[in-house]
């Protein structure tokens, strides 16, 4: 009896390989790109003010509108960062229909069970807070902010995505985190 | 956050990287996957009715016009077929009796005429089965003797 090879890894698909096989025909490499990208794209969302009733619907949207137009999406920078960008579009319309103050959800983030509860309200007060300031911002420095601060990204990624250059990018960022200072005083 | 609080910049980072995500994790993502695939799939049948309709469109005015066409060339032809020539209109609503010898005479040259001696005008006055002979002899019957 021969000892098991060991299996080795199947790589999973780049998000280049999934949105062709979806161009291809390939339903389930859409659903995998939704899959894989839910969660950044909601947590952005919600950063720059999607209200949390509405998010669902906004992340929907901002996939549909993505797949409608991958054909446009030329690699310039990640998938990933390129919907981000769609849904900051998607979640302006949105605003512009909706013509309604965000709601900062306090209760439901202190209806959190894990982790001690002052803890929690504090926590959730800070982003109550953040959330608020931010919505005082234009939008390029917000959505830089939370492209750099939030989702971690590189100044050469967040330029290419929107469209800048890497130092604008930067002076942005810094614009949006002196105003948050003085909003959060 | 600082005494005075204000947010400092790692703190505001921070608070940044965990913004949004408690609601981000209310999101049902397989749901969201299900629910993209379905309208995706529904788009992508909506352009494909409506292509089949756009794209046939075309067809059915090239077929419209070829009939106008087809119908519109036979009521020409019809009407030119039709058309009185110069002479034949006197002679469709004359009786041959009535013509003088002159009028006969013309109108047995005109019969003779290439371009007259088509049925066309005939038809339509009874003469179709007369040659030009035949009218001969019958405008020689109508002269007087003199």
């Amino acid at each position: 009896m021969t000892p098991a090879e060991p299996v080795a890894a199947v790589p999973s698909p780049t998000d280049a390989a999934l949105i062709a096989a979806w161009q291809g025909g390939e339903e389930q490499a859409a659903a995998e790109l939704v899959r894989r990208h839910t969660r950044a794209l909601a947590r952005f969302l919600a950063g720059a003010g999607a209200p949390e009733a509405d998010l669902d619907d906004v992340v929907q949207e901002t996939f549909i509108r993505a797949f409608r137009a991958v054909g446009t999406f030329r690699g310039q920078c990640r998938f990933r960062t390129w919907l981000l960008t769609i849904g900051g579009n998607v979640l302006k319309d949105a605003h512009r229909r909706a013509k309604r103050a965000r709601v900062v959800p306090l209760a439901d983030e202190l209806r959190s069970t894990d982790g001690d509860p002052h803890e929690r309200a504090v926590s959730a007060e800070a982003e109550g807070r953040l959330g608020e300031a931010l919505q005082g911002l234009p939008r390029l420095q917000r959505e830089v902010f939370l492209l750099r601060a939030q989702q971690g990204l590189e100044y050469d990624e967040i330029a290419a995505a929107l469209g800048t250059t890497p130092g604008a990018a930067r002076v942005h960022y810094h614009h949006a985190v002196k105003r948050l200072k003085e909003c959060l005083k | 956050m600082n005494d005075d609080g204000t947010l400092q910049d790692a703190e505001l980072r921070e608070v940044a990287r965990r913004l949004g995500a408690r609601a981000a994790e209310r999101v049902d993502v397989e749901r969201t996957a299900q629910a993209v695939v379905a309208r995706l799939r529904e788009e992508q049948r909506a352009p494909l009715r409506g292509a089949a309709w756009t794209w046939s469109q075309p067809v059915w005015l090239k077929i419209a016009a070829a009939l106008v066409i087809v119908a519109g060339s036979g009521l020409v032809a019809r009407a030119v077929r039709h058309a009185p020539s110069g002479l034949a209109a006197p002679v469709e609503t004359v009786d041959l009796g009535d013509l003088s010898v002159a009028e006969l005479r013309e109108l047995l040259h005109s019969v003779e005429q290439p371009g007259a001696a088509e049925p066309v005008s005939w038809q339509d006055v009874g003469l179709e089965d007369l040659s030009p002979a035949e009218l001969r002899t019958l405008l020689a019957s109508l002269e007087p003797q003199t």
